[in-house]
């Protein structure tokens, strides 16, 4: 293995470490609806929705090569699906991804 | 354990195993090794960190420091997950610990839905076993990627690479209910634009920072109107 790949990703791991052992520290006496860790949750799950938006509108790597109307069909068919099937995961998934893969092989 | 390990092998279990598949064949194709791909995955353990790692591992410029800063800024949301999913692991103060290196996004967004509805002594043993199964399916399906990379045609991986953001998008949407994952939902997908002006490392976590501090606020400012 390359050095410096290797010595990256352990000192990468060992703050990974530090930012989830950080958190478990930081939340051990609060409770569940303590001010801070509403933020903090609130904070995660607007990441996540940032995420996701990103991954549709602005994506890096192999995704970047779909096109936008791919990704959105997707999404949306996703998300009508888990609607529809009132809010299976798995069908929606695969409707989405089959519908990426539709909208890929048709722009 | 048992029970969160089998919710771990439905719908997660696909988004999950898609996702490293597609990370190991990206490593494949950056001629980093095996070893540097299982241990990307189970010690970094967490995407958008693990690919900011990959780029520069497969740059090759031979500084260690920014990358290991992009890593950390990708994943620092794992400090906030980490204090919201703490109180609900429930456990002994040490038992607790042992969930560490599983706080990640696909454990702790189904842990947060689950845990609440369990009793205090199942909490800890329905996230291992969720936790385990995961953890274990990332470093199988990142194994699988890299030895089948030459195998993946383009739009096999783009679809795989997909798999992740819509799994997301779909347990958010399952939380639209409740009126503080709701704000907290949209005001994050609203100022993901605002974080594309960061820099890219810094773009998911500003872009987190601002949306979960401003959904916070109008949820407290709700309150204090109504209290």
């Amino acid at each position: 293995m390359d050095g410096a790949a290797g010595t990256a990703l352990l000192l990468a791991a060992a703050a990974m470490v530090g930012l989830r052992g950080g958190g478990m520290l930081l939340a051990g006496t609060l409770r569940p609806d303590h001010p801070f860790i509403r933020w903090a949750a609130a904070v995660s799950q607007a990441v996540l929705a940032a995420f996701v938006v990103l991954a549709v509108i602005a994506p890096a790597g192999g995704l970047a090569g779909v096109p936008l109307p791919a990704r959105l069909a997707a999404l949306g068919t996703g998300l009508l699906v888990h609607t529809r099937s009132g809010g299976r995961l798995l069908p929606s998934l695969g409707a989405g991804l089959a519908a990426l893969l539709l909208a890929r092989a048709v722009l | 354990m048992r029970p969160g390990l089998l919710t771990a092998l439905g719908a997660p279990a696909v988004a999950m195993g898609a996702t490293f598949l597609a990370f190991g064949a990206a490593v494949r194709e950056a001629g980093l090794p095996l070893p540097w791909a299982l241990g990307a995955s189970l010690l970094i353990y967490g995407m958008p960190g693990q690919l900011v790692l990959l780029q520069f591992a497969a740059g090759g410029n031979g500084a260690a420091a920014p990358a290991v800063l992009g890593a950390v800024a990708a994943n620092a949301r794992f400090l906030p997950m980490a204090v919201a999913l703490t109180p609900w692991l429930g456990g002994g103060r040490w038992a607790r610990f042992l969930a560490l290196p599983f706080i990640a996004i696909t454990p702790w967004a189904a842990a947060m839905q689950a845990l609440p509805g369990l009793a205090p002594p199942a909490r800890l043993p329905w996230f291992l076993g969720f936790a385990l199964a995961s953890w274990s399916l990332a470093g199988v399906a990142t194994a699988a990627g890299h030895a089948l990379m030459p195998l993946l045609d383009p739009a096999l991986l783009a679809a795989l690479l997909f798999a992740n953001p819509l799994y997301f998008a779909l347990l958010l949407a399952a939380g639209m209910g409740v009126p503080a994952s709701r704000r907290a939902v949209v005001a994050g997908a609203l100022a993901a634009p605002v974080g594309l002006l960061l820099p890219p490392a810094w773009t998911l976590l500003g872009a987190g920072l601002l949306g979960g501090t401003v959904a916070f606020l109008l949820g407290r400012r709700g309150e204090d109107g109504r209290g």
